[in-house]
């Protein structure tokens, strides 16, 4: 009897919670596949997949969807380079300032966006490197730098230096012994860093609203604020369907990421404190 | 992460070795390092130096650029939207952070260790839903949660009306209540996420030694779960007050910071003045507090953070 009562105070928990966190979502969901959908949440009576044609023929979604892809996956690529240099060259770097380097970085990661979105955008006109992909890419590649370099630094640490030493010794250069010993056994940790750069930039949507003016090179998520600020309004019927479209969109490769890479969230984001 | 090899040194070498390898480690770590000074650290300082100019995009100051000293500093302290801003903040941190995300998580990840244990099944759709939410992006969040809210045909609206209530006009009256229940809806996922891999890390034998004491649930909870993820706790909630402080896009892409100031967070007032009043030198200034404020939570959090590992 007393597990029966427990059993209905959990099940009562957990629909409570489930509305809350359920509901926005589904309605999202469910938007997508009605011709007229409205704000409040409806099972289609007659699902259809016309939203997803008419993003792409009357609201111009593939040049937003190739503008995110490209600059996700030249940062990506970017990233990868550079902090896997970085981090392999921190891990391996004997000196007592270490410790400081690796904590200034862990530092510069707590700084939000919105403290230097507007010293970005400032420096950015004056280089004139607004409305071009060379600036937000390299904006997005710094920015990611002090995250990632500190969590390959981490899985670096965990590659016995004995292995490098060895093969110096039998005559391979540095940067020889680099890449064909020391990096395939770290490939599972730069694959790491390959998804969460990607992921980082794919949803990054604070800078470039401030960097990017031009149409043609808007990416998702600036087309997505274009799409919610123009699509409302007292005299325009609210065209929920395409907005919750390209949402749709936004959000899919970051759900797919995060099934694969969910258990180095943590991890990354408490900066070690948990094993 | 099994053995851990930081600090420690080659067995073969001598001092010339390590100065030729130090070389060579320099130039790894070269390119990144050049990024991060020119596109991250040079914008904080070129903050400082914007901020101390009447840098706008319209008007006379578009055209004549000027060094004007603290005098954004001083317009600063006098502007009453600025305090409005940061009594928001930290409304919206408190309510959205410290409490919601915070104790909502803490209480979830305890439910879901609860019924894994017992075996009641569920939990793995609620946690499904939660981390949903966290995933999804801060805009696209913002647009449901604007759907959600609305006055005449919004779901919430629906629901009142259908257990026979009257409406709330959500973003009219309770604009600030209502955002924070969007943000602890956003964010609740990573706090259960952080709970959840502290209570694995308690060993099963605590709780056995304490039943066998005669400890109900609850008193094993009080007294051994909670005094052990103690540490991580701190180190949750200072990272979710930092999060909180420095987003803004939910905010407006719900409100827009309205009505009038009334959800208008420090961040999101940096953005308006910036770049819809088109004052960059003004909006620096606001972005410089916004930094020193950060810089605080981050060495608080470092210090958490050596302390404890």
């Amino acid at each position: 009897m007393q597990r029966k009562a427990q059993l209905i105070l959990v099940y009562f928990i957990f629909i409570a919670i489930l509305i809350y966190f359920s509901l926005p979502s589904l309605w999202l969901f469910l938007s997508v596949f009605n011709a007229h959908a409205a704000p409040f949440i409806e099972i289609p009576k007659k699902p259809t997949l016309i939203n997803f044609v008419k993003v792409f023929k009357d609201y111009n979604f593939s040049t937003y969807l190739f503008n995110s892809v490209f600059v996700s996956t030249i940062t990506m690529i970017l990233v990868t380079l550079t902090a896997s240099l970085a981090g392999y060259s921190l891990s391996r770097w004997q000196s007592k300032y270490k410790n400081h380097i690796i904590y200034s970085i862990l530092l510069l990661r707590t700084i939000p966006t919105s403290a230097t979105m507007i010293p970005i955008y400032s420096l950015m006109r004056t280089l004139h490197l607004r409305n071009s992909y060379l600036g937000l890419i390299l904006i997005y590649t710094a920015g990611q730098l002090p995250f990632l370099i500190w969590l390959i630094e981490q899985f670096f640490d965990t590659i016995p230096p004995e292995m490098e030493e060895a093969a110096w010794i039998d005559g391979s250069s540095y940067l020889r012994t680099l890449f064909s010993i020391v990096m395939p056994i770290a490939k599972p940790g730069i694959a790491v860093i390959a998804i969460l750069s990607f992921r980082a930039a794919w949803s990054e949507s604070v800078l470039v609203l401030v960097l990017i003016d031009s149409e043609h090179l808007q990416t998702i998520p600036r087309a997505f604020y274009e799409a919610i600020r123009t699509m409302g309004g007292s005299y325009i019927e609210y065209r929920y369907e395409i907005v919750a479209t390209m949402g749709l969109f936004f959000l899919l490769p970051l759900m797919i990421i995060f099934l694969i890479t969910h258990k180095y969230f943590v991890k990354g984001m408490l900066g070690g404190a948990i094993k | 992460m099994g053995k851990r090899y930081r600090n420690a040194s080659y067995p073969h070498q001598n001092e010339c070795d390590i100065v030729r390898r130090s070389r060579y480690l320099f130039w790894g770590f070269l390119p990144a390092g050049i990024l991060i000074v020119l596109f991250f650290i040079t914008p904080a300082i070129w903050g400082v130096y914007s901020s101390m100019t009447n840098m706008a995009l319209v008007g006379k100051a578009a055209r004549h650029l000027q060094f004007i000293g603290f005098q954004n500093y001083l317009k600063l302290i006098t502007d009453s939207a600025f305090f409005t801003a940061i009594m928001n903040s930290v409304k919206y941190v408190v309510g959205g952070a410290i409490i919601g995300q915070f104790l909502l998580g803490l209480g979830l990840a305890l439910l879901l260790e609860y019924t894994e244990k017992k075996g009641i099944k569920g939990g793995n759709v609620v946690y499904g839903f939660v981390m949903l939410a966290w995933l999804t992006p801060a805009l696209v969040s913002g647009f449901e949660w604007g759907a959600m809210y609305d006055y005449y045909y919004g779901t919430l609206n629906n629901i009142l009306k259908l257990l026979g209530l009257s409406k709330i006009n959500w973003l009219g009256k309770t604009p600030m209540l209502a955002v924070i229940i969007a943000n602890i809806w956003q964010g609740t996922a990573f706090s259960m996420m952080v709970f959840d891999s502290a209570l694995k890390t308690i060993p099963v034998e605590l709780y056995e030694a304490a039943k066998m004491d005669g400890a109900s649930h609850w008193q094993s909870i009080r007294y051994i779960t909670l005094p052990l993820i103690k540490n991580i706790a701190i180190i949750d909630l200072i990272n979710i007050t930092m999060v909180t402080f420095g987003v803004f896009l939910m905010i407006m892409a719900i409100t827009n910071g309205g009505p009038g100031m009334k959800t208008t967070t420090l961040s999101l007032y940096a953005y308006r003045a910036a770049f819809e009043n088109y004052r960059i030198g003004y909006g620096c200034s606001i972005a410089m507090v916004l930094l020193a404020i950060n810089l605080i939570f981050g060495f608080t959090y470092l210090k958490v953070l050596k302390k404890i590992s």
